[in-house]
């Protein structure tokens, strides 16, 4: 009887457990989730290829190539390495950034025409990248870690039912007070709209060209962004990625820098 | 120095074509760029001309071997000018052939290698010699023919340097502007060292990464690759004597958030005499200024050196960097340049824009505020100047 009683209580705890899992824990849930399931990749290899184009549809091209490499430690940040191609004067700068979950990044810039390795700042996280739509920060925006969530419910978007999730960084300097994005039941980002600093909607990402990597991981080609504000463009595409190509460990520090680069 | 350059060459295209040339994994780029200068004072104070055009251009060759296990660089610079001879030249930045193993780097040939922090006041940096009649802050650099050995663990890199051949330092011409007060004498150099420029140079570099701190040790022992300039007094031209130099060197980075920290110090036997140097400043980046994509750096550096004789002995510069950060990477650098010890000061600014994806603009000028006539930038007091640059890139 008392036994039975401990099991009654214990259910009972549990369901109100699952039934008192409130938005922001469902939120964090979802995005938690998301982020794990990119996780696994190991290292990755691409060339990628950015089209910026302006209100009047003039497109200037960039092209980098770039490799990565996932952190063992969950509490720690991935590692990457950017070759920069195209825009032709900046042919040959590499650039080495090990990121951090909570504190700043590392970063290290090859400058060819001195045969410099420079130590960086990496603190401007809401600055451009290359001069495109895309800040640095965008590219950890799936991090769940770097910011607070909210499910603010189910909508259908491109005819898919997808959770709506509210997610405000925990960034002090961050270029957005709140993001507010789709997210579909494969626990896919398809679109974010950004809110700037002022709470305006200043830019939205959409997520294209799906495609499902060794078979367990989806990972967006097209990342196609509009600036609502300065009417700008930006596509941004990934070719040729490989993911877990064994990539040697040692390429991701300084002391590599000057191998790798021309 | 050209049979050494001629040999190198022989090698590196006999070893290219020894391999199957289709199945060469290489990259080719480079820049051609026409110059034009005014210089705002007219004619100059050694009756050279108040303008010249002069072109430049840089080509890169970068080819992977052996499963990108080996490397061969050809980096080579040439310019032709109007009226200047000592800048109608080549020179091979890199020639060189790398072999990597796991934790070792083997590297042969010629290579540029920098040393230091500072944006400005690069005392440390030692290996290549400076090119004068490119810039007279000697930051422009020659190729450096060495032998190098890298060896790097979790505790950090240590490389070792010989250099089996020494590069003269390269000066301005008589017609060249700016130029030094007298014209230097490159047919009357001498040595400290009986080998001359055969001596062996050597040089050890230890340098480690600690959090956000970035280190490096190093001590170098060869010909001075500035020499003292005397004045010979039959020919009333300055010849150069290079003395051999033992220098042992630190510099540090710290990168705190916005502000880069940074100090180099060396203390060195030049000759019979021992020196002290020590140069340091800070950089900090306002982001987004004015809610802008635009930043704005400052960069405030001071070097001390307790030799009379040395330029850079009581200066400071501060400089503004603005970058718009634009499609076209425009960019303004704006700074000031002052001596405190004999109240000399010199203003820059470096203009740049990409007019397109192949071609970019630079805008530089030099303005000479009052200079001390004991200051060894007196004689180019009149040379402040305008220059205009336009890249294309292959």
């Amino acid at each position: 009887m008392y036994k039975c009683l401990l099991i009654l209580i214990f259910l009972i705890s549990v369901n109100t457990n699952l039934l008192s899992e409130d938005n922001f824990e469902k939120g964090l849930r979802i995005a938690k989730e998301s982020y794990e399931s990119t996780r696994g990749y190991v290292d990755s290899e691409s060339d990628q290829l950015m089209i910026l184009v302006d209100p009047k549809g003039n497109e200037v091209i960039r092209e980098i190539s770039g490799k990565t490499l996932e952190n063992d430690d969950p509490n720690d940040g991935d590692k990457s390495i950017i070759f920069f191609n195209k825009p032709k004067d900046v042919e040959g700068t590499v650039m080495l950034s090990h990121t951090h979950v909570n504190d700043d990044d590392d970063q290290w810039l090859y400058l060819p025409a001195l045969g410099r390795v420079k130590r960086i700042s990496s603190s401007n996280k809401s600055g451009s990248f290359m001069g495109s739509e895309i800040a640095f920060e965008d590219f950890s925006g799936n991090d769940y870690r770097k910011y607070e969530w909210k499910f603010i419910g189910e909508e259908e978007y491109e005819g898919e039912i997808c959770y709506k999730l509210v997610s405000i960084p925990k960034y002090k300097n961050s270029g957005y007070t709140k993001r507010i994005g789709f997210t579909d039941k494969l626990l896919r980002p398809r679109m974010i709209e950004y809110f700037d600093r002022k709470g305006e909607l200043l830019k939205t990402l959409y997520f294209e060209d799906y495609q499902l990597y060794n078979d367990k991981i989806w990972n967006a080609d097209t990342f196609k962004v509009v600036n609502h504000q300065n009417k700008n463009k930006t596509i941004y595409k990934w070719i040729n990625r490989e993911l877990n190509v064994g990539i040697n460990k040692k390429d991701f520090e300084k002391s590599s820098l000057l191998r790798l680069a021309d | 120095m050209i049979y050494i350059k001629f040999l190198n060459i022989t090698l590196i295209v006999t070893f290219i074509f020894s391999f199957n040339v289709n199945a060469l994994e290489y990259k080719l780029y480079g820049l051609v760029q026409p110059e034009f200068s005014i210089f705002t004072n007219g004619d100059g104070k050694h009756h050279q001309s108040k303008n010249n055009y002069s072109f430049f251009t840089k080509g890169n060759f970068i080819s992977y071997l052996d499963e990108r296990d080996a490397k061969i660089t050809i980096s080579v610079i040439a310019r032709y000018d109007e009226k200047d001879s000592e800048r109608r030249y080549i020179d091979f930045q890199k020639l060189k052939y790398e072999q990597y193993f796991e934790n070792y780097t083997f590297k042969i040939g010629n290579e540029i290698i920098f040393w230091g922090v500072n944006e400005s006041f690069n005392i440390i940096d030692i290996i290549n010699q400076s090119n004068l009649a490119e810039d007279m802050t000697g930051t422009k650099k020659l190729g450096q023919p060495l032998l190098s050995l890298a060896y790097d663990n979790n505790y950090g890199t240590i490389d070792l340097y010989l250099m089996p051949y020494f590069i003269e330092r390269k000066f301005p011409s008589k017609n060249g502007r700016p130029r030094l007060a007298l014209e230097v004498d490159q047919n009357s150099i001498t040595y400290e060292s009986s080998s001359k420029e055969q001596k062996l140079d050597f040089a050890l570099r230890y340098s480690m990464v600690y959090d956000d701190y970035d280190i490096g040790v190093a001590h170098f022992y060869g010909n001075n690759r500035a020499p003292q300039l005397d004045i010979n007094p039959s020919t009333l031209k300055f010849n150069p004597h290079y003395t051999t130099l033992s220098q042992t060197s630190l510099d540090i980075q710290a990168t705190k958030g916005a502000w880069l920290y940074k100090l180099e110090a060396l203390s060195a036997k030049d000759g019979n005499e021992r020196h002290l140097g020590v140069a340091g400043g800070f950089e900090y980046t306002f982001y987004g200024i004015r809610d802008s994509q635009s930043d704005l750096g400052l960069v405030i550096e001071y070097s001390f050196d307790d030799r009379n004789s040395y330029p850079f002995n009581n200066d400071s510069v501060a400089a503004l960097r603005w970058t718009k950060n634009d499609i076209n990477s425009t960019s303004l650098l704006a700074g000031m340049f002052i001596d405190m010890r004999g109240n000399s000061n010199r203003f820059i600014a470096e203009y740049e824009q990409r007019i397109n994806n192949n071609v970019k603009l630079f805008i530089d000028a030099t303005f000479n505020g009052s200079i001390d006539s004991q200051d060894f930038t007196y004689a180019f007091e009149e040379d402040s100047v305008f220059s205009i640059k336009l890249a294309k890139y292959f």
